[in-house]
């Protein structure tokens, strides 16, 4: 090989190379670097542990043939449910992963603070765990939410408190978050306007451990037809049980019945034991749909973790499906993402479908399915909607 | 009315009861080495799992899954005093053992993290749902187990420290390690007593606590601030204060959930930690902080 040649080799080699390292999008590599703050650590961990295995198994089935031409990526940042750690995850991602677009968080609180900072950086952020009005209203063109804000499920559940259950008296629990306040505020404007009687409102910290104090002062109130109930799972599970304990619920021979939304994962149930029993909530999943989609997706769970999947499984799998989807109408960055996110209408997820109104928010009902606790700790969808 | 007063009470004494265990560990370090222990925290939740597991996993009773909290609380306590605190104290320095139990936190919320997974365990005994009633009350077993064993736990501690030689041996350490010294009294074994009594504690404290705490790795450091409350009101190191100071808290925490809102419970327990601070900075009890432990 002569000098020349080698020389040449050598230069082509170099362009090459410079070529590659200033490619600026990773659309050019036909990867889609997906971020994803979840609470990892800390009391709302159990959310960040089960969104991974949704999002795996959608990578797993999203990368299989790609789509479009593209791939997906994720990387994890611990954001803790909580403000600080959200907003130095978030920053973390932006900065050094770059994503052309992100997912999470799970906490309101959380989701609200990283909320300018996405706006800041120009990339979408679709959520499907945060509840807080405040997230899409006034909300930013940048965040996307697929589940129903506070507002769709806190009048849905009162009215259908007021009216299948023909509950007048309430007493709302919940913690003080902005989602607890705020799914806790709407439930007792649309009760009261029916025509129910809210008897208290009593609101914690994160760090309560015993609630057998709140449920003897709950005991105390007389007649109490449904106790609307916003916590983590693990503060629900101890009401549910302080409640049955001091004889107010169902499961404790009283007549009261507790309403969730759907912070509470399925196997909440096994946990809670008798003191779940006649427990009504909202849950986002419905795993007795019988739609292929959902039921491919139940078995492909079933098979890659050997454990039926819970609707926070289902919730990170829909994201994920959501952004191939864009990325099969054209996605291809964090502003094309942003815009053909906003114009989807009526695509179908295991949780249900998806179609965004100009708040960003996802505006179909039929996310929302309810469930009733039945004494064997079994449930029935009670097919509200 | 009356029943209600009477049932917080009840609650109070209960909360009451298992916030003392928590802090009496946390004094009794405090008051021989002066020295704050962030891994306490820790310590609680291991207990907590090691009963878990013992009941859970091996199918063993609940009362020795209680036993077996406490044999794991007193050897993680000797284990991080041997390797971590012992030898950083040893170095002159008061500041490097503080940070060590910082760092020891960490470490374990973070290997429990690891093992145990973030998803909140359901602690159920087979007390925890068998409720007595009689009128308007009511009390759990568990509950019942609780004032119990915290009763006897407390008493045989008291009387170890008042009646025992090395309980008498423990307080001269902690009113002057060199005099002590002076008198034939080893002090870094009797420091390593007092670490693995307190870490005991703690893991017994543990066991009685995980069915009613959100049981994750993270459980102790939610009642951790509250016994750091206790043991200043209590006055740092002051047994008998402490036991005081945990039952008043376990009070404000029923009686302000019946009466304002529980929303405020922390107001009203740091307000009171405050006061102390400003009226009575040793406690509720002595009127020199040598007079603690």
């Amino acid at each position: 090989m002569t000098r020349f040649r080698i020389f040449a080799y050598s230069g082509v080699l170099i362009c090459g190379i410079v070529a590659l390292a200033a490619t600026p999008s990773s659309a050019a590599d036909h990867i889609i670097k997906i971020g994803a703050l979840l609470p990892i650590s800390g009391p709302g961990s159990y959310f960040g542990a089960q969104d991974k295995q949704g999002i795996e198994l959608a990578l797993d089935q999203a990368n299989k043939a790609g789509v479009g031409g593209y791939t997906f990526e994720v990387q994890y940042e611990d954001s803790s449910c909580a403000p600080l750690p959200a907003t130095q995850a978030a920053k973390r991602l932006i900065d050094e992963y770059k994503p052309d677009v992100l997912i999470g968080e799970e906490c309101s609180d959380a989701t609200l603070a990283v909320m300018p900072i996405i706006e800041q950086a120009k990339i979408p952020l679709i959520n499907a765990g945060s509840s807080s009005i405040k997230v899409t209203d006034p909300g930013n063109p940048w965040t996307f939410r697929i589940m129903p804000n506070e507002v769709m499920q806190g009048v849905d559940i009162a009215t259908n408190a007021y009216k299948r259950l023909n509950a007048r008296t309430a007493v709302l629990l919940h913690e003080n978050t902005n989602a607890g306040i705020g799914n806790a505020n709407v439930f007792a404007d649309t009760f009261t306007k029916l025509g129910g009687k809210v008897l208290t409102d009593i609101g914690f910290g994160r760090d309560v451990n015993d609630f057998t104090a709140i449920a003897t002062r709950i005991a105390g109130m007389g007649d109490v037809d449904v106790i609307p109930t916003y916590t983590l799972e693990g503060q629900g599970l101890k009401i549910t049980q302080a409640l049955m304990q001091a004889g107010v619920v169902k499961g404790g021979g009283g007549k009261a019945i507790q309403l969730g939304t759907i912070w509470l994962p399925f196997g909440f149930e096994q946990k809670a034991g008798n003191a779940a029993i006649g427990y009504i909530r909202i849950v986002q999943f419905d795993p007795t749909d019988q739609r292929p989609l959902v039921r491919d997706f139940i078995q492909a769970f079933k098979a890659k973790f050997n454990a039926d999947p819970t609707h926070l499984n289902a919730h990170a799998y829909d994201q994920i499906m959501l952004i191939a989807d864009v990325v099969k109408r054209g996605g291809k960055d964090p502003q094309s993402i942003r815009d053909k996110l906003a114009e989807t209408k009526d695509v179908a997820g295991t949780t249900g479908s998806v179609e965004f109104d100009k708040s960003n928010q996802n505006v179909k009902m039929d996310t929302v399915h309810y469930m009733e606790t039945k004494p064997d700790l079994s449930w029935v969808s009670l097919k509200w909607n | 009315m009356i029943s209600i007063v009477l049932q917080q009470g009840i609650n109070g004494i209960v909360i009451g009861s298992l916030y003392v265990l928590v802090a009496l560990g946390l004094t009794l370090i405090y008051g021989v080495l002066v020295q704050i222990n962030f891994a306490h925290a820790d310590i609680v939740t291991l207990g907590a799992f090691a009963a878990y597991a013992t009941t859970h996993f091996f199918g063993e009773s609940y009362v020795v899954g209680i036993a077996a909290a406490l044999i794991a609380g007193a050897a993680l306590g000797w284990l991080v005093n041997a390797t971590i605190f012992s030898p950083l104290r040893e170095r002159g320095s008061e500041l490097l053992p503080l940070i060590a139990t910082i760092g020891v936190s960490i470490m374990l919320q973070n290997a429990m993290l690891a093992l145990l997974g973030p998803i909140p365990y359901a602690f159920d005994t087979p007390y925890s749902n068998h409720v007595l009633r009689l009128g308007g009350l009511f009390l759990t077993v568990q509950n019942m187990l609780i004032i119990v064993v915290s009763s006897a736990s407390i008493i045989l501690l008291y009387g170890f420290m008042r009646f025992t030689f090395l309980g008498k041996a423990l307080r001269a350490v902690a009113q002057d390690r060199e005099t002590a010294g002076l008198l034939g009294i080893n002090s870094n074994q009797l420091i390593m007593l007092t670490f693995v009594i307190a870490s005991a504690l703690a893991g017994m404290s543990g066991a009685l606590l995980g069915p009613v705490l959100v049981l994750t790795p993270f459980a102790g450091t939610s009642v951790i601030v509250k016994a750091f409350a206790i043991v200043i009101i209590g006055g740092f190191g002051n047994i008998e204060g402490t036991i005081i100071a945990g039952l008043l808290v376990g009070f404000i925490e029923s009686f302000t959930t019946q009466f304002l809102d529980p929303g405020l419970i922390d107001i009203v327990v740091f307000a009171l930690l405050l006061l102390t601070l400003a009226v009575r900075p040793t406690g509720l009890i002595a009127d020199k902080r040598e007079e603690n432990v």
